[in-house]
């Protein structure tokens, strides 16, 4: 019996989706298998589609994006309880997004930043009509409803996707790994010794040698290992996109603590490398941090 | 617990807080050098403010910045940090790299909008005794000047 599967973008690139579709003709093996009963991405399904199903009448459905808006959270609370397993699927659902960097700041300063000040707007005002309005900030989606599987990523690759459908239609745990993209990386790796951190721009990366050691920040050994390394594999820093490995709770306290392990700087030069910490250390999952959820329980304080 | 005795027991201990600010400061020590000043000022009967709980860790270079910001988040007033100066570690290199990732972390503090000042680094050798007590003095002066952490729970 085909298992039926559900879809669903909230605030987000659907990037998620090109990256399932990425998989061209392998598709073909899963789609026998699935039974879509709703994708707007692809598929022609109106919102009334999704509500008018009974609960729990979908096998899988995967949640992509986080919460932005008052709408998000509606889909998210049907998407779980029409589905049976609730996939949080890509690091915007699982950790909160790069979205969730704009938790830096209250709701009010990002409406006049965007509608406001905005160096291309001519008719400035915060629009109101036909919307369902903004959430004060982005919280995880893992912490506003059960979600049964996680699956960061950003996206995550069409194999990752697929390796988690597979294992989901043929009943079998789907569990995320405890190793890092260090572990993944073809790159040599000396003992480290940091003197000088630089920007990507600044020099040129030496090919087949550890990124972190030339002094470029890699995030490779705080980051879960499920891209398979893409990123260092062609000369470029990880970024962090995928989120910490399960055990770490708190990505850029990780990060901080490798860093001061690694530097051998005066405190006042490593301060100074990183102009931004927050979108250096936190690039997809600030939401989930203690730092974002410190600020957002002081915003539940104040109402 | 009814949700009456729920109500009252937090309204109360918020009363006995309005009257004086005693700020709650988690202090970890380093076991080789932080530690044994404490003690120093305790044996020696130094007074200093009963604010700080010490927590005795092998190093200094053992705090992950995660304890800092758990501390924080279960409503810590403060975080002290204590360790041996710079080229005393009992392990050669500990509290630098203590200083590498606490100087990265108040800037991180700072971005996200909560004081950084809330948490402090201090060097006390075992035979500094006072100044461990005179770093503990002025944390919680620190501290009572920028307020509670709203974060904090009930007494």
């Amino acid at each position: 019996m085909a298992k039926r599967i559900a879809l669903t973008q909230l605030s987000s690139c659907w990037g998620c989706d090109q990256s399932l579709i990425d998989l061209h003709l392998r598709l073909l093996d899963v789609l026998p298998e699935l039974e879509i009963v709703y994708w707007p991405a692809v598929v022609d399904y109106k919102l009334h589609d999704l509500e008018n199903l009974p609960d729990n009448s979908i096998h899988i459905g995967l949640v992509e994006g986080s919460c932005r808006t008052k709408e998000d959270m509606h889909l998210l609370e049907i998407m779980r309880a029409k589905s049976k397993i609730l996939v949080a699927w890509g690091s915007c659902s699982v950790f909160g997004g790069v979205q969730g960097l704009a938790n830096q700041w209250d709701l009010k300063e990002l409406l006049e930043r965007k509608y406001m000040k905005a160096e291309t707007v001519t008719d400035p005002r915060i629009p109101k009509e036909n919307l369902s309005g903004f959430t004060e900030h982005i919280v995880p989606n893992p912490e506003l409803v059960e979600v049964d599987v996680l699956l960061p990523g950003c996206p995550p690759t069409s194999d990752n996707t697929l390796d988690a459908l597979t294992a989901l239609l043929t009943n079998k745990p789907f569990d995320l790994p405890a190793k890092t993209v260090c572990d993944q990386c073809p790159m040599e790796r000396e003992e480290k010794n940091i003197k000088q951190f630089k920007r990507t721009h600044e020099g040129k990366i030496e090919p087949g040698k550890c990124i972190l050691d030339q002094g470029y920040l890699c995030l490779g050994f705080a980051t879960i290992g499920l891209c398979g390394a893409q990123c260092p594999t062609v000369n470029t820093p990880c970024k962090g996109c995928f989120g910490p490995p399960p055990a770490v709770t708190d990505h850029g306290a990780k990060i901080i603590s490798a860093l001061g392990a690694v530097a051998d700087m005066d405190p006042e030069e490593l301060q100074n490398a990183f102009p931004d910490p927050i979108g250096s250390f936190y690039f997809t999952d600030y939401a989930s941090s203690y730092l974002s959820k410190m600020r957002g329980k002081n915003r539940g304080k104040k109402k | 617990m009814t949700a009456a005795t729920q109500k009252t027991v937090p309204s109360k201990s918020k009363k006995k807080r309005k009257g004086k600010f005693e700020p709650r400061i988690v202090a970890f020590c380093c076991n080789w050098c932080s530690y044994a000043g404490a003690d120093l000022a305790g044996t020696s009967r130094m007074q200093m403010p009963p604010n700080a709980r010490i927590i005795r860790i092998n190093c200094t270079g053992r705090i992950d910045p995660l304890f800092i910001l758990d501390a924080l988040y279960q409503g810590a007033d403060g975080v002290l940090i204590s360790g041996c100066h710079p080229g005393d570690c009992h392990y050669t290199s500990g509290n630098l790299k203590m200083r590498g990732r606490f100087v990265l972390l108040k800037k991180l503090l700072e971005d996200a909008g909560i004081d950084p000042e809330r948490i402090h680094l201090q060097w006390a050798s075992a035979a500094e005794g006072d100044v461990f007590t005179k770093g503990v003095t002025a944390m919680v002066e620190r501290i009572k000047k920028i307020g509670p952490n709203p974060l904090r729970k009930g007494d």
